[in-house]
């Protein structure tokens, strides 16, 4: 890979962000809908209104109030939410550790589970084992993430009583340290396995197939010959290339879960950027909902970037230029 | 092989790690008398965000922050003041001057002590610019506000205002310690969000987007009080997972509970429950029907008059409310003595034959079993159907289904529009693209407050949840003018029966059912009560 077309995939994610942020700030503001009303509730009068759209530049042309913010963001400050009053950075390192906890924990346990799940699929191909867990895999990955999460609370948790239903921590628990973290894990558990289902089926879909293939391959048959033992036919050879679409997927899925964190969050209680983004949304709270756009398009777009990066690293026949 | 012991081995670490942790006891098993002390934890439906009850009527706000201040007055049951940080009080000059003698020694939270100068910095900066109600009410009938001393606050009107008593409680109007919040802009000041107020609990801790930690304010004014010592809020915004937090014990207290959940949690024994006509939006609110005055098709009374008598508001009560409310009588909530009439004559009640009728003499036939179809109706082309939309947020879509089905069977064809309540707002507030609609109209405390709001002439335009029917009669207008001027209860209350009489002649709108809210709650804790102090006398055996 060369310099130059790494300054070029650089210098291609500034319009990329420019244009979503853009395009959110149109859509956002030609929605119907006024913020005021999530202040004024049901008794605001037209003083009342008048005051806070002109408190808030809402009553300013639309280029003109583009022209404000995009000035800010560039100088680094995203606003302030008008619902809350505080600023849009603050709201959202408040609550970028949950969400950054719930789906770094969600990517983790479904690239260990679905390369672990394919694998065992793939040594039984053809056979019993095999086609139950690519049924389940079907199952799980059709099924909404919020439908799962519903089904694990009153199947999982009710039933069982093993996990809490909402939040990140106990109500009653004041426990810091240790106890703090495994008070947390004790709530992280439910909703990331959650995330992590569809991912996991999708992961474990490609391992399956890509391992099924490379089992076939000459090379293999050679090395079986040879008298190398299953396991290390398996995880000296065939494994490593199916491994190269599972890594080229990882941009996407890094996206793929920050929106069904989104669901997730709710069903569970869980304080994160997706219920900030989802009561933002309902009361037209511009500033949050751009600011979490943002902040969103950043991740996705440098993930797809590193993953590029690291599909040539894995593989050196892939060369960029 | 390793693959298998990788995912073992992450199965095993999450569920060790449930293990390790205390899991949740369930609780209800058997009813253990309280005493005083305790944690109560209560389920929130949204993130405060933030925790000034002077600079917004938001409802989340308000639950989450009014345990932690005190208005001058607050209410009997029976909606009489009483005092709270006002220790009494004189009406003067038929109701244009009002006097009120504060509290002596109370503090605020942070030691300070409270003073007249406080309630007239909360009304003239707080309340006055931001707080949507009292602005709109108090603010625009207000002369002057003045303090003859430390413990004296008068407040001067230019001309008699009755509904005053009936709005200077915690949620109407929160006193603020002017020290903490003056000099600063009231809707960027971090103590938004570390609030100091005079209430019976203080802030421990506010983790947005997930809980709010309160303790008892051992300093408070009244003797005993409160007595639990901490109060969470914890923030599950599904309504069905705040009745599985519930019921797995994570929470002692929901506000409000869905109806199909209700009688389970009745059956089982394990729950209390308080009936109380405050809703998270409002207090006394009635689910309302509006026509659009401005569409032809509404414009003959007795269309508006037909379809009113052709609605089952029993029905309503049973399968959308699951009996969480009443069948309205009239206008004005029943849960306002100074302004509700009972046996008003002319109040639709449902008929289904009367309502046929109508339809006819109003020109609107059948064609067979179908639709109505006009003939000779005055600004209708003949052989228009009756038909029409209904807008309705997506969460009363119950009621739409159920008012569809009541009215096909008189020959009417309704369709089912639901909106998001921002779209709803602009769509029947600034766009008038409607021919009818529900809304739940909270009449508050006094009809000064949410009920006026719906009727006036000068009330039709742009503002959300104002005049929906843009109802036009200036005789109603001068009413509401004199009841607000009239301070004596009985003079008052008879000029709001003159009013509701005309109001059921003319039905611009049809009043369907006052809704009430079940707060439910574990045998554990009791002594609860509905207002926005919910939890100042409650306790929790531990």
């Amino acid at each position: 890979m060369n310099r130059e077309y790494l300054f070029r995939r650089l210098a291609q994610l500034v319009p990329t962000v420019a244009a979503i942020l853009l395009a959110s700030f149109f859509l956002l503001h030609l929605a119907p809908g006024d913020p005021v009303l999530a202040l004024a509730g049901e008794n605001g009068d037209a003083a009342y209104y008048a005051a806070m759209r002109e408190r808030f530049g809402l009553d300013r042309p639309l280029g003109s109030q583009l022209g404000t913010y995009v000035g800010n963001v560039l100088r680094g400050d995203l606003g302030n939410s008008y619902v809350q009053g505080r600023p849009v950075a603050d709201l959202i390192t408040e609550r970028l550790p949950a969400t950054l906890l719930l789906t770094g924990s969600a990517l983790v346990i479904s690239s260990l589970a679905g390369v672990a799940m394919g694998i065992f699929s793939a040594r039984r191909s053809g056979r019993w084992p095999d086609f139950t867990m690519n049924a389940a895999a079907l199952a799980v990955y059709a099924a909404p993430v919020f439908l799962v999460g519903q089904l694990a609370i009153l199947l999982v948790a009710l039933r069982t009583g093993w996990f809490p239903v909402q939040g990140m921590s106990s109500a009653d628990s004041e426990a810091s340290g240790a106890r703090h973290a495994l008070d947390v894990a004790h709530h992280l558990a439910l909703p990331a396995l959650t995330l992590a289902s569809q991912e996991t089926a999708v992961v474990s879909r490609l391992t399956r197939v890509g391992v099924v293939d490379e089992l076939d391959r000459d090379y293999v048959r050679t090395a079986r010959a040879k008298g190398v033992g299953e396991r290390g036919v398996l995880y000296r050879h065939a494994l490593r290339r199916p491994l190269l679409p599972v890594v080229t997927v990882l941009g996407g899925r890094a996206g793929h879960l920050l929106s069904g964190a989104v669901l997730v969050e709710v069903v569970f209680g869980w304080p994160g950027l997706g219920r900030l983004l989802v009561t933002a949304i309902q009361t037209r709270d511009a500033p949050v909902v751009l600011g979490i756009f943002l902040l969103v398009a950043i991740m996705v777009v440098v993930a797809n970037f590193v993953t590029d990066l690291l599909y040539s690293w894995l593989d050196p026949r892939i060369r960029y230029a | 092989m390793i693959a298998s012991r990788v995912l073992a081995a992450a199965v095993t670490g999450i569920l060790l790690l449930a293990g390790c942790s205390d899991s949740p006891s369930p609780n209800g098993d058997e009813a253990a008398e309280p005493t005083s002390g305790g944690t109560l934890v209560v389920a929130i439906d949204s993130d405060p965000g933030t925790l000034n009850p002077a600079i917004t009527t938001s409802g989340a706000t308000h639950t989450a922050s009014e345990l932690m201040f005190n208005g001058l007055v607050s209410y009997t049951p029976g909606q009489e003041p009483q005092p709270e940080l006002a220790e009494s009080w004189d009406v003067e000059e038929d109701g244009a001057l009002y006097r009120f003698h504060l509290r002596k020694g109370v503090t605020w939270h942070d030691g300070e002590p409270f003073t007249s100068g406080d309630v007239k910095f909360t009304f003239e900066e707080l309340l006055f610019e931001l707080h949507s109600r009292t602005k709109a009410s108090v603010g625009a009938a207000i002369e002057s506000i003045t303090t003859p001393d430390e413990d004296t606050v008068e407040f001067r009107f230019r001309e008699p205002y009755a509904p005053l008593l009936r709005q200077l409680d915690v949620t109407e109007a929160p006193i603020l310690p002017e020290h903490v919040y003056g000099g600063v802009d009231p809707l960027e000041n971090p103590a938004n969000n570390e609030p100091v107020g005079t209430g019976p609990f203080k802030l421990q801790r506010y983790t947005p987007s997930a809980e709010v930690r309160l303790v008892a304010n051992r300093d408070y004014f009244r003797e005993g009080m409160p007595k639990l010592d901490k109060v969470v809020m914890r923030i599950i915004p599904e309504p069905a997972n705040q009745v599985i937090a519930l019921e797995s014990g994570e929470v002692d207290w929901l506000f409000g509970v869905p109806g199909p959940d209700l009688e389970r949690l009745q059956d089982s024994g394990k729950y209390d429950f308080l009936q109380t006509a405050v809703n998270p939006g409002g207090a006394n609110c009635i689910m309302t029907v509006s026509f659009n005055l401005e569409r032809p098709m509404f414009q003959d009374v007795r269309v508006r008059r037909a379809l009113s008598t052709a609605l089952d508001a029993q029905q309503f009560l049973d399968r959308v409310l699951f009996g969480q409310g009443k069948v309205a009588t009239a206008p004005i909530s029943s849960g306002i003595p100074v302004g509700h009439a009972d046996n008003l004559d002319g109040m639709p009640v449902f008929d289904r034959a009367a309502a046929e009728t109508l339809l006819d003499e109003a020109g609107w036939v059948r064609d067979g079993g179908g639709v109505r179809k006009a003939e000779g109706v005055e600004g209708v082309k003949d052989g228009t159907r009756l038909a029409f939309d209904f807008l309705h947020f997506p969460g009363f879509a119950s009621y739409g289904q159920l008012l569809k089905a009541q009215l096909d069977a008189v020959g009417a064809d309704v369709k089912l529009v639901p909106l998001e309540p921002p779209v709803f707002v602009e769509t029947v507030f600034t766009s008038r693209k409607f021919d009818t609609n529900i809304i739940s109209y909270c009449n508050g405390a006094d009809p000064e407050i949410g009920v006026k709001r719906m009727y006036v002439s000068s009330n039709i335009g742009p503002i959300p949840f104002s005049n929906s029917s843009a109802y036009d009669n200036r005789e109603v207008d001068r009413l509401f003018d004199e009841a607000r001027a009239t301070v004596d209860d009985d003079e008052r209350m008879a000029l709001y029966r003159t009013l509701q009489e005309q109001l059921v002649e003319d039905l611009p709108y049809f009043w369907l059912v006052e809704t009430e809210s079940t707060r439910v709650f574990t045998t554990k804790c009791q002594g609860f009560s509905g207002s926005g102090h919910f939890a100042e006398t409650a306790s929790c055996s531990t």
